[in-house]
């Protein structure tokens, strides 16, 4: 992917693939929520648990927990984590890298084993790569959405939010 | 890298507010969030030291509204973020500026200052390169001289000699304020919404 490129166009089939996926992560595991991220903390989708309301900042928050796990394994010399583990007395909490752009997050509890959630996980995040890689290839598509009349509509709707 | 959902017709975008320690960027987004209107925002989430500086990052969610052409509308949003300006947090500067579509660089315009705000956007500039992966010439950033308000500052001129060398050419657009007042603060981020729309 050409690293200068500054967005990532998600289609509609490719978010109803990454749903079904989750969807089933969510049931074989009887999870709560899964989620997945992109690794700015940005949500791409969800599933489980459909009313949480604080969905938002738990994307900025896993997404910077991951990203300074990233750090450490730089002090360490290690490659990377590409999975993270966190205990909770009621909630566990797993998350995986999807290549190195997306974080899957799944959220369960003490009624599931955790070796039944890493081998799910995998065989989710394979798939999950797939998708991804269709989704880099789909930027062509970027002036459909992206054309000057969305920048100068765009424009103008900062100047507004913003008017004095 | 922002993000476009084309299923939730939504586009995310990133903006750090970077910058030496004290210099003011947790205050940009406290004001922030108390200007704008409750259904356009989010809680403003801070994980702070018990001293109140920045620990790992604030985080502030907003919502710019729709545009676009008729048939194929899209909501803007927009995720705000500090980064830790002490020293010790370099780390973690470079973890919370992860997937960043756009910066904000917050400098102290006190004169003793201009050595911490030349340290600190020389770290900019080495983590897009290296981290990012970007081109740091082509990458969004406003520039702010905070702190207007005191008597010990350097004039713009100085503070552009330093922190925007025009032999460097980077043209950046910089903008004088108060951040614990709001002066200057909303049209700093005016700025890099434009800009970073204009790049997307
Ligand atoms: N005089 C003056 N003080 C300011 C201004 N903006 C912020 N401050 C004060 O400077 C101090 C530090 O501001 P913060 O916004 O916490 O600074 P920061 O950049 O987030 O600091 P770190 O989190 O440590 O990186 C606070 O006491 C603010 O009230 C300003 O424009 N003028
Ligand atoms: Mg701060």
């Amino acid at each position: 992917m050409d690293p200068q490129l500054t967005s990532q166009i998600v289609p509609i089939e490719e978010i109803r693939q990454i749903e079904e996926c989750l969807a089933r992560l969510v049931e074989d595991t009887s999870g709560n929520y899964v989620l997945l991220l992109d690794k700015s903390g940005q949500v791409i989708a969800s599933q489980g648990d459909a009313n949480r309301q604080d969905i938002t900042a738990l994307g900025a928050l896993i997404a910077g927990t991951f990203a300074s796990s990233r750090e450490v394994a730089k002090l360490l010399r290690e490659k990377d984590f590409r999975s993270m583990f966190t205990q909770g007395v009621r909630d566990n909490i797993f998350l995986a890298l999807v290549e190195d752009q997306w974080i899957l997050c799944i959220i369960f509890n003490k009624g599931t084993h955790i070796g039944l959630v890493k081998v799910l996980t995998k065989k989710a995040t394979d798939a999950l790569a797939q998708v991804l890689e269709r989704v880099r290839e789909t930027h062509k598509a970027r002036e459909d959405v992206l054309g000057s009349s969305f920048r100068t509509s765009m424009e103008d709707t900062i100047d507004l939010l913003f008017r004095d | 890298m922002a993000l476009i959902n084309v299923a939730t017709r939504e586009i995310h975008c990133k903006v750090v507010y970077y910058g030496p320690g004290m210099g003011g960027k947790t205050s940009n987004l406290q004001y922030i969030h108390t200007q704008v209107p409750k259904e356009a925002k989010g809680d403003l989430l801070s994980i702070a030291t018990e001293t109140e500086r920045t620990l790992f990052f604030d985080f502030l969610p907003l919502d710019l509204g729709t545009v676009g052409p008729k048939d194929r509308k899209f909501q803007v949003r927009f995720h705000l973020y500090t980064v830790p300006g002490q020293v010790l947090y370099e780390r973690t500067r470079t973890a919370v500026l992860n997937g960043a579509d756009g910066v904000v660089f917050v400098a102290d315009s006190q004169k003793h200052k201009m050595e911490e705000n030349l340290k600190s956007l020389r770290e900019l500039a080495n983590n897009i390169t290296k981290n990012l992966g970007k081109n740091f010439r082509e990458f969004p950033i406003i520039l702010q001289y905070n702190k207007r308000d005191l008597k010990n500052v350097a004039t713009i001129e100085e503070l552009d000699r330093y922190l925007n060398p025009p032999a460097m050419n980077l043209g950046w657009q910089r903008y004088p304020a108060v951040a614990y007042t709001g002066e200057g603060v909303l049209d700093t981020l005016k700025a890099i919404s434009k800009l970073v729309i204009s790049k997307l």
